[in-house]
């Protein structure tokens, strides 16, 4: 009891010194309940939608693509108009109304910008039926009433300043299609993000199917009592030997299939976001076993004293152990607390970037705060526990000795051999990843070398500090005289200290300078890739990740001053080698021009043989395991067409990034065993220009492509800027969420000055009195901050371009052949932390400046 | 002592008759209203240069208050007090920070050194402040004095107390301060020790030139000085020339006496 109360007392009094760890415990935990608290928000956004657009029963053909997809042909599956009827007649059916629903439209204003989202969300185009209104309301104007006509969600008016009279165009594989907004719909729960736009029925199937008479489905509601199975069932029963070409889902069963959808990004999106928060936790620990050691070690006189009285080693072990519950306790519930408004933060920016969630929809399930406070307090009390067993271990004696500054942790001959072990092993493992000859085995030997390598310097960080730091302390501290002496001496009082600090910066900055060495790695290799094998002048990319449209094909077709244009398309198959093992995969069916397009080396045979009659080529990683020699015959069974029989004429060698293991063929032999209406929309279009024309003939694709705003002309060099951004970006967000992790570690070179400062504020109190001015004392206590951020940096760096080497060796068998270390990156990170360390040492030398003289030296 | 308005300047140590410091009706207050303390209360004193002034009392006269005050360590209430020529009172921190650093030598009753520098570091710490070079000549006269020659280069921890005491008054002599202030510096020594650092003190004013004010409540201490300053409730109630340890033992009764009876 006596004991609980002195950890309380203990706890309170130095809340100050603690306020930092507490602080790290927050945003660690913040984290963790911030990305729970989102994911099930957006999984309840979905849920209401796909509840709110759901009937009873839905039928739809057989083969028609899921919620999210498009299909290549950019025609989506029908099914006849009479099915309706038919439905609508099954007992216990109150109501059957068809639907046509188009995920392959892109939506422009009348300035030819596209009005839908570009970032995942998608653009819809339906038909307006007494359906529709479950989940929308009109919120000015009247419905679509004609071919003229055409409703808008509000959102997306009201983001593209669309207003009632506008013109908008909705480009589909049918045609383009002009109508005037005639009203807009406002949404009866949260839309995350799509653009609808809604026809009348005759348009719809006019414009996004081709012709009258089809829907892409039929929405079925049951009579009162009737459950959504029996429907199902009866629905099936009545289609008799028909049913087999549709799909009927139960309400729950497309919510299912929606959620299945979504979850894969949503999964990814958790977990990605759990592991960063792990890292925080990580970094976190350090600080925390900073603290205890050093309020264990400034203690350690009134330790002995009660040890002195009679209290046990265990009571004096539990005591520190009470603190260090109450400390995660405290951390945990700001930080639950913190972790909600993290994600209506989270969930605001996601607005900003067109995915809109609501707060309407925050959900705060049970588990978020029971895992938020389980993990805060755990990981606290588990950090705490090596310094609680130090505080238990001090002898009674200690009451007696005058404590003076604490000693000096010494670093151990223990902790040499098992860091340098420990790093050797790691360094080893990487040795063994750079060098794996198969990806799997590899990327087990790169985690374990990061591991390994990892658990070493920090183990064996105490031991370099001295090295490091006087070294530093020549480039850095010798200018600055006997303040700069003073700091580096300071800075090496308490290695161990010194070591947790910049261990903490150092797993962060390990982490940024390896994903920059992958990320510029990458960047270099492709464009060293591109630069060798692609002949193409210009690419057109879908932004969407559509197929493009024959009328845009057609326009690029037609520009002047192009050489060639050649079309890739993909189309689904199964394939079989001659010994009979199908694999379902698709051909990338393209213009014979493409040889000139992108030179593929062949370990076999000639790429151009390949685009003869009913030729194709395989990848050699497939011609391996399947045992293809050219000349074989492989049966290609095309999805919605014929089985044919194609001839291997040539074997690509499978080794750069682009296209790689891709089966080709020539389009018009896709053509021949596909029905005109399932030969797919090209994916992609790659054109050489006119000798001399280049630069003409870019701005007229450029001008050709301007009513098609969702597609994206680029030529090589702007083509290679684009990778270069878009890995920039990726690498940009993987660094917004190590920020974290840094933030944190930050907090702990703040946390262990302001503790230094208090442990050594009689020396503080000395220094003063003989001369040393309050700027010099501050410009002291920065030096000794830039120095432990500086030597983390070096350290952290030196570790990460360790990892992204071995990373980048590993990935050479994935076409990642290039080794780039990014300097400028690397440079900037250095510098940047030794602003870091300034920074840190802000408030902790503002604060020593501010001691009282007097108060200083008298302090026990 | 509360004669002696003129002064007459006086640049460098050693002459035996000018004053280094003074304090003209100096008041020192803590709190106010009910709870005002008085610690020092109109306190007029000179100390005169070159030579080892004593300041003694029993607790809570004020005695280190006053030092702390003559020394610019602390504010007094109201009152002057001059370093030499200059008003110190009404100082700003960096001026009295710099003050300090040139012109004044401390040293305290117990942690004097940093432990992270070693002795000869220690020593010449408030020059290396500075920013200057701490004139060879006159260390190695300093250090020859001290008789640390050997140890120069030993970390605090590896030093006995009375080394590092005398480490500190090596430090507190290197930079030629006007004045030394010592706070009890012998306090934390044994006898032996304590004779060993007063000796020495004595020796830096008869060979040095140095001025040195010391509080202490030890008689034998006192008996190294020149002169003794008796405080008590925050006013000088006496003084003596040339002391001998009995004539201050007998001195400090006598006040005991009478705090006792009055």
């Amino acid at each position: 009891m006596t004991v609980l109360k002195t950890s309380l007392r203990n706890f309170f009094a130095h809340k100050g010194r603690m306020a930092l760890s507490a602080v790290a415990v927050l945003l660690s935990v913040a984290f963790v309940s911030g990305t729970l608290v989102f994911t099930d928000t957006m999984n309840t956004t979905f849920d209401k939608l796909f509840a709110s657009t759901a009937s009873d029963v839905t039928v739809s053909p057989e083969g028609a693509a899921g919620n999210d997809e498009t299909p290549q042909t950019g025609r989506p599956e029908a099914l006849p108009a009479s099915l309706v009827e038919r439905v609508r007649k099954v007992e216990g059916v109150k109501d059957a109304q068809g639907s046509v629903t188009s995920l392959s439209v892109t939506v422009v204003d009348a300035r030819n910008q596209n009005v839908g989202p570009t970032g995942g969300a998608p653009t819809i185009a339906v038909n307006w039926s007494p359906y529709e209104l479950r989940s929308v309301e009109l919120a000015s104007g009247h419905e679509p009433r004609g071919p003229t006509d055409v409703v808008v969600d509000a959102g997306t008016a009201e983001k593209h300043h669309l207003k009632i009279g506008d013109t908008l165009r909705t480009i589909a594989v049918t045609g383009d299609h002009a109508a005037r907004i005639s009203g807009t719909v406002e949404f009866k729960v949260t839309n995350p993000g799509a653009t609808v736009v809604y026809f009348d029925t005759a348009t719809a199937q006019r414009e996004l199917l081709g012709k009258e008479g089809l829907f892409t489905r039929v929405m079925v509601d049951a009579e009162p009592g009737v459950g959504d199975d029996a429907l199902k069932k009866d629905v099936a029963a009545a289609l008799g030997a028909d049913a087999r070409h549709y799909k009927l889902q139960t309400s729950a069963e497309v919510a299912d299939a929606g959620r299945e959808d979504i979850a894969g990004f949503l999964d990814v999106m958790k977990y990605a976001m759990l592991g960063f928060a792990g890292i925080a936790f990580l970094v976190g620990i350090f600080l925390i076993v900073n603290t205890f050691s050093m309020l264990v070690a400034q203690r350690t006189r009134e330790i002995g004293l009660m040890r002195a009285i009679g209290a046990g080693r265990e009571q004096v072990n539990r005591s520190v152990l009470v603190e260090a519950l109450l400390l995660g306790l405290v951390g945990s519930v700001a930080g639950v607390a913190a972790g909600v408004g993290l994600a209506v933060g989270l969930m605001k920016i996601m607005s900003r970037m067109g995915m809109e969630l609501s707060t309407r929809d925050l959900t705060v399930a049970w588990t978020t705060p029971a895992v938020g406070l389980a993990l805060g307090i755990v990981v606290t009390v588990l950090a705490a526990y090596v310094p609680a067993r130090r505080a238990g271990k001090v002898s009674p004696m200690a009451a007696l000795r005058d404590a003076g500054t604490p000693a000096d942790g010494r670093a151990g001959r223990a902790r040499g051999v098992t860091g340098t072990v420990l790093t050797g092993a790691g360094a080893a493992a990487l040795v063994m990843a750079a060098r794996a000859a198969e990806a799997g085995p590899g990327s087990l030997w790169l985690g374990l070398g990061v591991v390994l390598s990892l658990l070493g310097f920090v183990v064996v960080g105490p031991l370099l500090a001295g090295g490091v730091v006087r070294a530093l302390g020549v480039v850095v501290l010798r200018a600055f005289g006997p303040v700069g002496r003073m700091a580096e001496r300071n800075a090496l009082r308490n290695p161990r200290r010194t070591g947790a600090t910049a261990a903490a910066l150092m797993i962060g900055l390990a982490l940024v300078a390896g994903l920059s060495v992958v990320g510029s790695s990458m960047v270099a290799s492709a464009t060293e890739e591109l630069d060798r094998s692609v002949g193409a002048d210009f690419i057109v990319r879908s932004a969407t990740g559509q197929p493009i449209v024959p009328q845009a094909q057609a326009a690029l077709e037609k520009t002047p001053g192009l050489d060639h244009v050649t079309a890739y398309k993909w189309v689904d198959a199964k394939v079989t080698d001659p010994r009979g093992r199908t694999t379902k995969s698709g051909l990338a069916a393209t213009d014979p021009t493409y040889v000139r397009d992108l030179r593929r080396e062949t370990t076999a045979g000639t790429l151009a043989d390949a685009y003869g009659e009913d030729a194709m080529s395989v990848g050699s990683d497939y011609a391996a395991e399947h045992g293809v020699k050219v000349g074989d015959v492989l049966t290609v069974a095309f999805t919605g067409g014929d089985t044919a029989k194609l001839r291997v004429a040539a074997i690509t060698a499978d080794t750069g990034q682009v296209d790689k293991g891709a089966m080709y063929t020539n389009v018009s032999t896709a053509a021949r065993h596909l029905p005109a209406d399932r030969v797919p929309n090209s994916l992609l279009v790659l054109a050489g220009a006119k000798d001399g024309q280049e630069t003409a003939a870019y701005e007229a694709l450029k001008d050709a492509l301007a009513p098609y705003p969702q597609y994206k002309v680029s030529n090589q060099a702007d083509y290679k800027e684009e990778l270069q951004n878009q890995v920039g970006q990726l690498l940009n967000i993987v660094y917004g969420l190590l920020a974290l992790a840094i933030v944190v570690a930050v907090l702990g070179v703040v946390n262990t000055l302001a503790l230094s400062v208090v442990e050594r504020t009689r020396e503080i109190g000395l220094m003063r009195a003989i001369g040393l001015s309050r700027r010099q004392l501050r410009r002291m206590i920065r030096l000794e901050s830039v120095v432990i951020a500086l030597f983390g940096a070096l350290l952290g760096l030196g570790l990460g371009m360790g990892w992204g080497t071995a990373a980048q060796k590993l990935l050479a068998l994935e076409g990642l052949g290039v080794l780039e270390i990014p300097w400028p990156t690397i440079v900037t990170v250095f510098v940047g932390s030794a602003f870091v360390g300034l920074l840190a040492a802000l408030v902790p030398a503002f604060r020593a400046g501010r001691m009282n003289v007097l108060g200083a030296i008298a302090s026990e | 002592m509360t004669s002696a308005v003129t002064i007459p300047r006086h640049g460098g140590t050693g002459e035996g008759t000018a004053v280094a410091a003074r304090a003209r009706q100096v008041v020192k207050a803590y709190g106010s209203g009910e709870t005002r303390v008085v610690a020092l209360d109109s306190v007029d004193v000179d100390i005169a240069r070159g030579r080892f002034t004593a300041i003694m009392g029993p607790s809570g006269s004020g005695k280190s208050t006053l030092m702390h005050c003559l020394a610019g360590l602390d504010t007094v209430t109201s009152g002057q007090i001059f370093l030499d020529e200059t008003e110190i009172t009404g100082l700003k921190d960096k001026k009295l920070t710099r003050l300090r650093r040139d012109r004044i030598g401390f040293i305290f009753q117990a942690f004097n050194l940093l432990p992270t520098l070693n002795a000869l570091e220690n020593i010449t710490l408030p020059t290396d402040i500075a920013g200057r070079k701490p004139d060879a000549e006159w260390l190695r006269r300093v250090v020859d004095t001290v008789g640390l020659g050997e140890r120069l280069k030993h970390r605090p921890s590896q030093l006995s107390g009375g080394q590092q005491q005398r480490v500190a008054v090596a430090r507190a002599l290197a930079a030629r301060p006007e004045i030394i202030f010592g706070d009890e510096p012998t306090g934390n020594l044994d006898s032996r020790a304590g004779a060993e650092v007063l000796g020495f003190l004595r020796a830096s004013v008869d060979e040095l030139g140095q001025t040195i004010v010391m509080v202490t409540h030890d008689p034998v201490a006192a008996s190294y000085a020149d002169r003794v300053l008796y405080l008590a409730d925050g006013r000088i109630v006496d003084e003596m020339e040339r002391p001998t340890a009995d004539a201050v033992l007998d001195r400090m009764k006598d006040f005991d006496a009478r705090g006792r009876t009055s």
